[in-house]
């Protein structure tokens, strides 16, 4: 039986459900220290004055970083511009900023120390407001970017100097003037999104050491080795192998540990020190470390009076706090899918990140996408109920089909997203047009369903390499930087390594990340592991299978095409007799039975965009999903209640359905929270609602009473066995999806702002009283 | 420093514990118990969650002293013989389970809900449940795996 498209055993389950595994902030070392961070209460200020001699000398402190320790380093960092500094320099730019890092003997000592740190502050203008932060006479937070684009290391995005705009993308077709000129009708809309958290329930956690070579070694809870290990070698100047960087299992990650956070600052400390130190964050340090951009969404849509859309601009402000980070990437992926998976002949798409005095952002499950996916699958919804058309119907007659050109000018290929459309709808019990007619009058609760699809990238060029050992006894492991936070990316590698090399999956391992063992990724994000270094993966492995079978043919006097390898052993097809063992070709080749074999593959997938025309090859893959939804509202109280949720992800081929569909149950939950009641809440930058006993995750109480996960396989021809992504898919059209539902419940009144939280239901329809 | 006798995983101790320790912190510092994790530190995630004579329990808010006379479970106790418990064998079939953060304390928590209600409807497991999150949402899976440990 082949492996693949079987649900084995997740690698790691055992130890997962014994509490055995041992994730970042389990690790012991010895002489190992505690780290706490002095943090900035202000959101904007000058720094004075920052003097750690005191808080040097209490007992147990064994080491303080502040900027003065900064000499000789390149002192700032970050995955696409260089503007996060170690420690804080000459200013402080969120509530939460580290000013110092302190190692002590115990986590106590540390925190009773960090009172003795002296600083002084002298407060600057501050902006939290993401359009007010993007006018010219808004406070800046990057003054040095007033002359010099110095620091700004990737070159596929727009830079804007100056102001609070740090990067700008941009993409049209056709031409939008005669678009609207042409329309019979206009819609014209804006849609917000608040910050959400990532709400991994491990917090972000770190222990680094320097050995006495001048060796950097860190653990780390990351999605990110590669990067990580990138970024610290360029901060200590070091070659990278002299950063090693060790990955355990995540305790979830969906976006939040893509990239260096806690490292940098940490390995300093470690350096000043001279022991190991760890540092865990509290749950509150989380909420000031990293969360999804809020965002605001102008939609423009023209169109003809029989439903044909023919016109759509797009404008996008995406808000990324005080440090770029991955804001310029989040907003570029999301511009060119911002007018949807839909043939519109008139586009101009247009999206900013803007910098804020809000604690840093970074990429979260969906990047960029569910913010516009948000917008204009609600904007779908508007148009068909104005026009009087089924919201189905509408889709189905816009949406990309397989080798239609795209916005970005690339053909799409494999494109399942009507079947998604399509089976979404039919699981719900899609009715048509009367999925829009008005509720029955005098009951308070009501009820709608509604449909929301999505189109995302997985961001391209990028590198994935991997490499496969076959030991003489007929085992193998896989050495890949792949991180496995949950997802079973290596569950589903060793399911691709066994299948290529005719083993048994119990005769498969797969190592942790370790850079100096396992061999570069880009990173486990972007939903891009399972394509990219599960062709890593299948090809190292298949320069193995490619030794055995040459020695097999020799051995058996068979031509290659005529052997297979199969249940740990190369045989002549059709002829069980003749066969050799894996210890047998080892005798054969080695003329013993130890040893190994290698294979090694380095994946890299080609295109990019061009900045200035938002013209190219945008993904290695797109991938695409539907989402379709039934609510229960209570027009009294305005408490919208989940009745069932149907996600159908197209995932090209499941190489282990069980795990696509828990990946799909997760995020219709993440979506699902952030439709109806996530949110972040700051009071002059201050984060008011940083617990789980304010800010709430879904519970178990909150899990829909019905959901269904349908996979669409619309095999891919460059993916594994057929496969594409799938980690990110089903999330970002949950939101719009339970939006058109609550529209269609209450007979098109619709909430543009999310989280559709009851009060706001209570408004509109308060609203709606009056305005009769 | 007070000194408590208490019983961890069936076995009798005496422990030496800080006033203000948490129970949570002297699993894991004192016991090496690293099965027991800390998500929100504020009782109200779940991760966190051991059996205190049979009852679950935030261990990140209870003090290490209030176990003294009392016997605590922590998910470590559940397969000391090598064979594992009927609930860490149906979240492995059903595979209740993703990243594993919060397995140990749904697991413990699941425990707790089937000696209360050892046939609970599916409204009795989500609301018992509902104060153990899971933010990868493998909470069908870990309804699937309650269902056939009541029938059984």
């Amino acid at each position: 039986m082949s492996l693949i498209g079987t649900d084995v055993t997740m690698v790691g389950g055992i130890a997962k459900v014994t509490g055995a595994i041992n994730y970042a902030p389990d690790l012991v070392l010895p002489r190992m220290l505690h780290a706490k961070a002095l943090r900035s209460p202000y959101p904007h200020a000058k720094l004075l004055r920052v003097d750690a001699s005191k808080a040097e000398k209490y007992p147990g402190v064994v080491a303080v970083v502040t900027r003065d320790d900064l000499t000789g380093l390149n002192p700032y960092f970050g995955p696409v511009v260089d503007d996060q500094p170690v420690v804080a320099t000459d200013r402080v730019r969120h509530v939460g900023e580290v000013v110092a890092l302190l190692a002590a003997e115990s986590r106590e000592i540390a925190e009773e120390a960090l009172d003795l740190i002296q600083v002084e502050y002298e407060e600057l203008p501050a902006v939290f407001d993401l359009l007010e932060a993007a006018k010219p006479d808004a406070p800046v937070l990057h003054a040095q970017r007033n002359e010099t684009n110095a620091g700004v290391h990737r070159e596929e995005f727009n830079f804007e100097l100056g102001g609070n705009v740090c990067s700008v993308f941009r993409v049209e077709d056709g031409n939008i003037e005669k678009g609207f000129q042409e329309a019979d009708e206009i819609f014209d809309n804006t849609y917000t999104l608040p910050p959400v958290q990532h709400g991994h329930i491990e917090p972000h956690a770190a222990t680094a050491y320097w050995e006495p070579s001048g060796k950097l070694v860190v653990h780390s809870a990351s999605q990110n080795p590669s990067g990580v290990q990138e970024q610290l070698a360029q901060i200590f100047k070091l070659p990278e192998n002299q950063v090693r960087v060790i990955v355990p299992p995540l305790g979830g990650g969906y976006g939040g540990k893509t990239h260096a956070r806690l490292e940098p600052a940490l390995a300093l400390l470690a350096r000043k020190a001279r022991r190991p130190v760890q540092w865990v964050l509290t749950r509150d340090e989380v909420f000031l470390t990293g969360r999804r951009y809020g965002a605001v969404v102008k939609i423009k849509t023209g169109v003809k009076r029989d439903g044909t859309i023919i016109a759509r601009e797009v404008q996008v402000f995406y808000e990324i706090g005080a440090y770029a980070l991955n804001g310029p990437v989040n907003a570029k992926t999301g511009c060119y899918v911002s007018s949807g998976p839909y043939n519109i002949p008139n586009r101009s798409l247009s999206t900013y990140s803007v910098y804020t005095n809000l604690p840093p952002t970074g990429p979260f499950r969906g990047v960029g996408v569910s913010h516009v996916c948000w917008a204009y699958e609600s904007e779908m919804d508007d148009i068909a109920r104005r026009l009087g058309l089924d919201p189905l119907a509408l889709r189905l007659r816009h949406l990309v089909k397989e080798g239609d050109v795209f916005v970005t000018g690339e053909k799409l290929v494999s494109v399942g997203i009507t079947d998604c459309l399509q089976r979404a709808a039919a699981a719900i019990g899609w009715k048509g047009k009367e999925e829009q007619s008005a509720p029955p009058a005098g009951k308070d609760v009501v009820r709608g369903k509604g449909l929301a699809v999505t189109i995302k990238s997985t961001t391209t060029p990028t590198t994935s390499s991997a490499q496969v050992r076959l030991n003489a006894d007929g085992s193998a492991i896989l050495l890949t930087s792949s991180v496995d936070m949950g997802q079973g990316a290596l569950t589903s590698l060793a399911q691709i390594v066994g299948d290529e090399l005719g083993l048994p999956f119990e005769k498969v391992s797969v190592s942790f990340p370790d850079t100096d063992i396992t061999p570069y990724d880009k990173s486990s994000s972007s939903s891009r592991t399972t394509f990219h270094m599960g062709q890593a993966a299948q090809k190292a492995a298949g320069e193995i299978r490619n030794q055995l079978l040459e020695v097999g043919a020799k051995k058996l006097e068979a031509r290659i095409e005529d052997l297979e390898l199969r249940d740990g052993a190369v045989s002549v097809r059709g002829v069980p007799d003749r066969r050799l063992s894996i210890t047998d070709i080892f005798k054969a080749r080695f003329g013993s039975s130890v040893g190994s074999m290698f294979g090694g593959y380095c994946f890299k997938t080609e295109g990019g965009l061009n900045a200035r025309t938002g013209k190219g090859k945008a993904a290695a893959f797109w991938f695409f999903s539907a989402c379709a939804a039934e609510v229960e509202v209570d027009r009294e109280t305005g408490k919208t209640r989940v009745l069932r949720i149907v996600t159908a992800v197209d995932a090209g081929k499941a190489i282990h359905p069980k795990q696509c569909g828990l990946q799909n149950e997760g995020s219709m939950l993440s979506g699902m929270g952030s439709a109806l009641f996530e949110e972040m809440v700051y009071d002059n930058g201050q984060p008011i609602n940083s617990s789980f006993l304010e800010y709430m995750l879904p519970s178990m109480e909150d899990h829909p009473a019905e959901f269904h996960s349908i996979l669409v396989e619309t095999p891919h021809p460059k993916g594994p066995h057929g496969a594409k992504g799938v980690g990110e898919a089903a999330l970002p059209p949950v939101a719009p999806a339970i939006g058109n539902a609550i529209a269609n419940a209450l007979g098109g009144i619709r909430c543009r702002d999310l989280p559709i939280k009851p009060d706001k239901i209570v408004a509109m329809l308060d609203a709606l009283k009056e305005s009769r | 420093m007070l000194t408590i006798s208490t019983t961890i995983n069936g076995s009798p101790q005496d422990l030496t514990v800080r006033p203000n320790q948490t129970l949570l912190e002297c699993l894991r510092d004192d016991l090496s118990l690293k099965g027991s994790v800390e998500g929100c530190g504020v009782g109200v995630c779940g991760s966190c969650t051991v059996l205190v004579d049979g009852r679950p329990v935030s261990s990140c808010l209870m003090l290490a002293t209030n176990a003294a006379g009392k016997a605590v479970t922590t998910i470590e106790g559940l397969s000391q013989s090598g064979e594992l418990d009927p609930v860490q064998k149906a979240f492995l079939k059903h595979q209740a389970f993703q990243c594993g953060y919060c397995t140990p304390g749904m697991i413990m928590a699941v425990k707790g809900l089937l000696a209360n209600h050892p046939h609970p409807t599916e409204a009795q497991t989500r609301d018992y449940l509902s104060g153990n999150l899971c933010r990868c949402g493998t909470y069908a899976e870990v309804m699937a795996a309650v269902k056939e440990l009541a029938e059984e």
